[in-house]
């Protein structure tokens, strides 16, 4: 009591506790600049073999050649994988684009709570899956099953009709690697990226809207396809980019199922792409890895470039989806 | 009064209403099927999968039978008497968690100490908690706590870096010591501590000490009991350590303390005594098993290529754990300091504030690039940059670790954004400092947040495989890692490598196997996630 009176405690800290707080202040600082370290060695690790791979083969070849064959022929024609890559992307956002939406409109709009606590954790187990499984489960599972129902052929301009050719579509039968189930795996993937931050953009439209709506005599269907799905557009179709942009990048499912061959797509019977095989990016980079381990050579930059190009890809999309929520995002 | 009802009436039967009616539903019914497309389709393709493995068409009908008398009847009579009563279903839950939690936790400890030498390890653990234990017992002592905190890290390090370079003169003298004391240092001492510390909380030190006692007689008396009898003494010191303790412990704390919920505690016993009792009575009567391709071989034993019934993927789980362990090591402690730093730290303006705002940007675009991007950039790293061999265990764990680091930033941030700001406000009114608010108040609040999204992070890495092939992780191996800088394989790449394998007992048995096997591993993990999060979120 008399110490208390006689002197008061200093409310200073001590030294050494400032400079502690300090350091530990920066040490979490480094650790959150690191992941800027990541992003600047990402490009740095990807462009300079890239660079040192182009001015062996010039880009023009690299970016317009038709033929990528890069141990037999030594054709690095990026052409045939973006096609590949193509096929596939198209493919799985037709299977994944409505029905992440339809599930996200559901979830948002629809489900009751409990539903809603055991179907969103469900979808989420969708992205979980390792790819790998994935790819095994389209080249063993999916291709022999839906090969049961093939060939397929549909006369969609009959014989006879003026100024239009015959024209036939004709579904071939599946190869071993085709195009088609690698689409559907990857589609089945990437439904919860849709889902989920489509829903999340559905449940930010305030709820006077709705009411609005509904005191207007609007059925619960007008309400969310003429309201709530519009006043959420931005957020949708940052989830259909974000989810195009996973579907690109996807590996092991499209190397598994798709397998090695890389093609020109086919015209114009576009279904003939589906049931043949052909090779992506991805597959093209986990194949040059698997075969040759040298660690050098245009070969193993190939691989570089291929990232880079990749990466140039996901990583505009990533930022328009950013760009298109930040811009088109209604503000309530 | 009767006009308006005949009008509503009119309106009711308008077949204008009923076609938005019948619109309205359909409407529904297709949103429900797109909801559910994707889920049906993906368990139909685990049914096959899981088919394969188990072969269940190969059992007879009496296997069914006697399996459904002595295991699925009784649990499922369990489950329903547990429904209905809260408290029951709680101690089940826990109970549960308990028995098969702490089955897994000691095969893997086992399995992992066993990969990397009991030895090492124990050097290693020794001496990088011994400086710790020193400074938190002179904490203890002087009540002098100014220099702890950052005393306890420094202090580790200083610790491992002694043995690292003492590292052939301490390995000597350790060698000679039986491989199970190694595991007894390793496994038993923690246990018998954390019961001692755990008992003594609640019933004061002496009973602690006693309790902390009885497991070290304990785990004595297991390890003398096995030498005598011949078998192996590690495996059951870990065994006792790992399992029969922290589980006896759970379930005597229930059943002392819950009367309600006791009855649950029968839960797991039940699952486990019928399956065995099915055992016995199958190999009594001779009954046909399922020609299962999920056999002890498969889990034990290293691949073959040739023959089916001699394949397995031991290497290749124990290399999938040790990876994805030292990619937890190298990557949470970042990636929290990382979240720490955005959320609490980081101004809102200036150019620190910019700072953060890029930083922000730039984790978002981190956690869209390509999986296998993050291959390249691990082999650029890893193995051009630092010089390191192929397919090593750092390189691995490193690459994942890069990978993972978004996710664990993104979760880590929510869970720090969803702590209330009163508490921090409380906290700093009475005179804490910011690292002392956010070590005591806020961490602690965060941490079922963070454990969740963390533990999914950990889903997602142990089934990662491009970027293992583009670092080029060896498939096959026949042994598991025997150390960080020994070469890794993991269970994804043996199925990817395996797939092109088209003989029909590895493409419809051996590796439907192994891919069930990599999927219980990752849905365990999910579920622990997903069992954390309503926990805890309820409470909220």
């Amino acid at each position: 009591m008399s110490s208390e009176s006689n002197e008061a405690p200093s409310l200073q800290r001590s030294g050494f506790v400032v400079r502690k707080e300090r350091f530990y202040g920066r040490l979490i600082a480094a650790c959150a600049v690191l992941t800027i370290a990541v992003t600047v060695g990402i490009i740095l690790a990807l462009s300079g073999q890239a660079l040192s791979f182009w001015s062996q083969i010039s880009p023009i070849a690299y970016f317009t050649g038709t033929s990528w064959s890069p141990v037999i022929a030594q054709d690095y024609g990026v052409l045939p994988l973006v096609s590949g890559t193509l096929i596939v992307t198209v493919f799985s956002a037709l299977i994944a684009l409505p029905i992440g939406l339809a599930a996200a409109i559901y979830l948002s709009e629809y489900a009751s709570e409990k539903a809603r606590s055991i179907l969103k954790p469900s979808l989420e187990i969708l992205a979980g899956v390792p790819t790998v499984i994935y790819g095994y489960m389209a080249l063993v599972y999916v291709t022999p099953m839906i090969d049961q129902f093939l060939p397929f052929s549909a006369q969609l301009i009959p014989p006879g009709v003026p100024v239009l050719p015959e024209f036939t579509l004709v579904m071939p039968s599946l190869g071993t690697f085709n195009a088609l189930s690698a689409s559907i795996v990857v589609g089945i993937m990437i439904i919860p990226m849709v889902s989920s931050i489509s829903e999340d953009a559905l449940s930010a439209v305030p709820d006077s809207l709705r009411e609005g709506g509904y005191g207007l005599g609007s059925t619960k269907f007008d309400v969310s396809t003429k309201i709530v799905v519009p006043s959420a557009t931005s957020g949708i179709v940052a989830s259909y980019v974000l989810a195009i942009s996973r579907a690109i990048g996807e590996t092991m499912a499209v190397t598994m199922a798709m397998g090695m061959s890389p093609q020109m797509p086919y015209f114009p019977n576009v279904l003939r792409n589906l049931a043949e095989s052909s090779q992506t990016i991805t597959a093209a980079m986990v194949q040059i890895a698997g075969a040759d381990s040298l660690g050098s050579g245009p070969t193993y930059e190939a691989m570089f470039a291929l990232g880079i190009t990749l990466f140039a890809i996901t990583l505009t999309m990533n930022i328009l989806a950013e760009v298109v929520r930040r811009r088109f995002r209604e503000e309530y | 009064m009767a006009a308006e009802e005949s009008t509503s009436d009119q309106l009711g039967r308008s077949t204008a209403l009923r076609i938005q009616h019948l619109k309205g539903r359909l409407f529904e019914v297709a949103l429900v099927a797109a909801t559910l497309v994707g889920i049906v389709s993906l368990l139909a393709l685990f049914a096959q999968i899981s088919s394969d493995a188990f072969q269940p068409g190969s059992a007879s009908a009496t296997w069914f039978l006697v399996y459904l008398g002595t295991l699925v009847a009784p649990t499922a009579a369990f489950t329903l008497y547990a429904r209905r009563r809260p408290a029951v279903r709680e101690t089940n839950a826990l109970a549960f968690a308990a028995v098969f939690g702490g089955l897994l936790f000691s095969f893997v400890i086992y399995a992992v100490v066993d990969a990397l030498s009991p030895y090492d390890v124990f050097t290693y653990v020794f001496f990088a908690s011994l400086p710790p234990a020193l400074v938190v017992a002179y904490d203890r002592m002087t009540d002098d706590r100014t220099y702890t905190g950052p005393a306890i890290p420094a202090s580790m390090i200083v610790g491992i870096s002694v043995a690292a370079l003492l590292y052939d003169l301490i390995r000597g003298p350790i060698g000679i010591a039986a491989e199970w004391i190694m595991y007894f240092g390793l496994v038993t001492v923690p246990a018998a501590l954390l019961i001692g510390a755990l008992t003594a909380s609640r019933r004061g030190r002496r009973s602690g000490v006693i309790a902390g006692g009885v497991v070290v007689i304990g785990g004595l008396a297991v390890a003398v009991a096995s030498i005598v009898t011949g078998t192996n003494a590690s495996f059951l010191v870990v065994f006792f350590s790992a399992f029969v303790v922290p589980t006896g412990y759970v379930l005597w704390r229930s059943v002392r303390t819950d009367p309600e919920g006791r009855t649950g505690v029968a839960g797991p016993f039940i699952l486990l005594g019928g399956a065995l009792l099915g055992a016995v009575i199958v190999g009594r009567f001779g009954i046909q098993n399922p020609d299962t391709f999920l056999t002890p071989t498969l889990l034990l034993d290293s691949w073959d290529g040739l023959t089916a019934s001699e394949a397995g993927v031991y290497p290749q789980i124990v290399g999938s754990i040790v990876i994805v362990g030292f990619m937890a090591v190298l990557a949470f402690p970042v990636g929290i300091g990382a979240a720490i730093y955005l959320e609490e730290y980081a101004p809102d303006t200036g150019l620190r504030g910019r700072l953060a705002t890029l930083l922000e940007v730039n984790i978002s675009n981190l956690a869209g690039v390509p999986s296998v991007v993050y291959g390249l950039l691990g082999l650029a790293l890893f193995r051009r940059t630092l010089g390191f061999g192929t397919g090593i265990v750092f390189s691995a764990a490193g690459t994942l670790g890069l990978l993972i680091l978004p996710i664990v930033i993104v979760s880590t941030q929510e869970a720090l954004r969803s702590v209330p700001d009163s508490l921090r406000q409380g906290s700093y009114g009475m005179g804490a400092s910011r690292w002392q608010t956010l070590r005591e108040v806020v961490l602690p609040e965060a941490i079922p947040g963070t454990l969740t999204g963390t533990i999914l992070a950990l889903a997602r890495a142990i089934g990662e495989t491009a970027p293992l092939v583009i670092i080029a992780v060896a498939t096959t191996k026949y042994s598991p890692p025997s150390g960080l800088f020994s070469s890794a394989t993991a269970l994804p790449l043996q199925i990817f490598a395996a797939s092109a394998n088209a003989k029909p007992e590895f493409r419809h048995g051996v590796v439907p196997a192994a891919a069930v096997v990599l999927l219980i591993l990752m849905l365990l993990m999910n579920a622990t996630a997903i069992v954390i999060r309503n926990k805890y979120g309820r409470e909220n």
